[in-house]
């Protein structure tokens, strides 16, 4: 479904990303770990477009979507809920919902059941549901987790990119972060999911790759890296 | 007491022109953080594209209000190109070579090109405009009112209004707001944060427009009618905050006020002392504007 081969990319003149390839199947649940400053979240950024890659392809279905601008590949079915939430302040939780849905309600992408969708977002988080009027920034940090993961969904995306979903959040709220993921993944919905927490992505997750440098220094099924001596030294041994 | 009523009621018509002006400022300073210095401009031209359009519809011999109202849909599309215009030839460009003060530069001179455009076009005499409603004052307890001062008062909340509703009911305004929270995050919405910034201009000049042919009536119209529109509104808009909605129409009403007070009180000779008084104020104890809240943020 996602393909991305030799990504080169980086801010200015300093390169974060050295050659990256990575590819996630259909209904998949890919985890990309590694140390900060590995470039995990540039990855995420220069699929999405939020910054342009220098070299090499990204493709979303077969569709070439290299160097194009983020909204244009929002259009094209990919979702990025990124580092740090992002939601929209000054708007209701449920506006910010909406603006998820932006291309469908503006004729860009299908438009299927928006109100459906609205629906079962709050379904998934009750926390949204009961909070709907209220201005997204007066929300707390898990909350405003959800609201951005929730708003990417409204996408209907054919691949979500999840960046950091656990950041800075009590460990209660990780954990029902991590429940919210996999109960997405039980959907078969295709994800991309950066994280810190490298065990519970591992867990969850189908496959992994581990980043150092910019570089894939290794990848495979979840549970084989789970179990790598040098993954686990590296990566596991001490999981916050 | 009289004579104060009276020039409370009089303020508070230009007060509203001012109001309406610094809102248009708001309106690209929310999507792109920069503004048309040129805005004074739009307006203008805005009252003189009104005036010849008026004048012609009265040739065909329409009633002055009629022509008046027909009037209104040619001048809020002459202010959206002029506003994209502006965009494209001035904010674009300098925003992309990432300048930062070209953009500054840019909407100055396209504000002078615009003025010398409009002498060269209208000459350099200020100009009657044909008033839609009648221009006999009335008297209403112990103020008199112009019609026309009523009409500029509603039709500027009415704009004001407009965008408003606009911004916060259909899909496309909450796009432009979420542009205006967080570009970035908008453009993965899927929206194109570069067309909302045009958009956001057009509108910008279309109510500068707006509030041209809403001030043309009870002024004299010309080519230089802008400039000290604009910079007042600009202090207005300072001075009611750059991203808080309706704090410039108390700015607006407090300078408005402030100047026919002083025009009566000490002499007009110092009328545009006040407002420049008050900005700087506002400037050094207040950068965020009388009423500028601080982007509600939490982590």
């Amino acid at each position: 479904m996602l393909e991305v081969n030799d990504l080169v990319a980086g801010y200015g003149k300093v390169k974060v990303l050295h050659g990256l390839s990575l590819k996630v199947e259909e209904g998949q649940l890919v985890t990309l770990i590694g140390s900060n400053g590995a470039g995990k979240t540039t990855t995420l950024r220069a699929i999405s477009g939020m910054i342009p890659p220098e070299s090499g392809s990204v493709h979303l279905g077969g569709e070439d979507l290299t160097g194009l601008p983020s909204f244009k590949i929002t259009k094209k079915g990919l979702a990025h809920s990124p580092e740090g939430r992002r939601v929209f302040p000054t708007q209701s939780v449920k506006d910010n919902l909406l603006l998820g849905a932006f291309p469908r309600l503006t004729g860009a992408r299908e438009r299927g059941d928006v109100d459906g969708d609205l629906d079962r977002m709050f379904t998934l988080f009750p926390r949204l549901a009961e909070r709907r009027a209220q201005l997204a920034g007066t929300l707390s940090g898990g909350e405003q987790q959800m609201l951005a993961m929730a708003r990417a969904l409204m996408l209907n995306p054919r691949v979500l990119l999840l960046d950091e979903p656990s950041m800075g959040l009590a460990p209660r709220l990780v954990a029902e972060v991590f429940a919210t993921i996999a109960r997405l993944k039980e959907q078969k919905i295709t994800m991309l999911l950066v994280e810190q927490f490298a065990a519970a992505a591992l867990e969850v997750a189908d496959f992994g790759y581990v980043l150092e440098n910019g570089r894939v220094a290794a990848k495979g099924p979840a549970e084989a890296l789970r179990n790598d001596a040098a993954v686990r030294a590296a990566y596991l041994g001490h999981a916050h | 007491m009289n004579v104060l009523s009276q020039l409370i009621v009089s303020g508070i018509a230009v007060g509203m022109i001012y109001g309406v002006i610094a809102f248009s400022y708001q309106l690209t300073f929310a999507t792109s953080k920069t503004l048309n210095f040129g805005q004074g401009e739009a307006l203008m031209l805005g009252a003189l594209v009104g005036l010849t359009t008026i004048n012609f519809l009265i040739g065909q011999a329409i009633g002055t209000l009629w022509a008046y109202l027909l009037m209104l849909p040619i001048v809020f599309a002459f202010g959206l190109a002029q506003g994209a215009v502006v965009e494209w030839l001035g904010v674009r460009q300098a925003v992309k070579a990432k300048s930062e003060a070209g953009w500054i530069m840019a909407t100055i001179a396209l504000g002078i090109i615009f003025r010398n455009l409009a002498e060269n076009i209208w000459g350099r005499d200020a100009l009657r405009f044909p008033s839609p409603l009648p221009e006999a004052a009335l008297t209403i307890g112990p103020v008199r009112i112009q019609p026309m001062e009523i009409a500029i008062v509603l039709g500027a909340l009415a704009i004001m209004l407009a965008v408003e509703i606009f911004n916060r009911r259909s899909i496309f305004g909450k796009a432009v707001v979420a542009t205006a929270n967080d570009r970035d995050a908008a453009g993965l919405m899927g929206i194109d944060t570069r067309r909302v910034i045009t958009f956001s201009y057009a509108l910008s000049s279309m109510t500068a427009a707006f509030a041209g042919v809403l001030i043309a009536p009870v002024t004299l119209t010309g080519a230089t009618m802008g400039a000290v529109l604009g910079l007042k509104a600009f202090a207005v808009a300072i001075i009611g905050g750059l991203s808080s909605g309706m704090g410039v129409i108390v700015g607006g009403l407090i300078l408005g006020i402030t100047e026919t007070l002083t025009g009566y009180y000490i002499s007009t000779g110092y009328k545009d002392v006040p407002g420049l008084v008050l900005l700087l104020l506002v400037l050094s104890l207040k950068p965020s504007g009388l009423f500028g809240r601080a982007t509600i943020k939490k982590v």
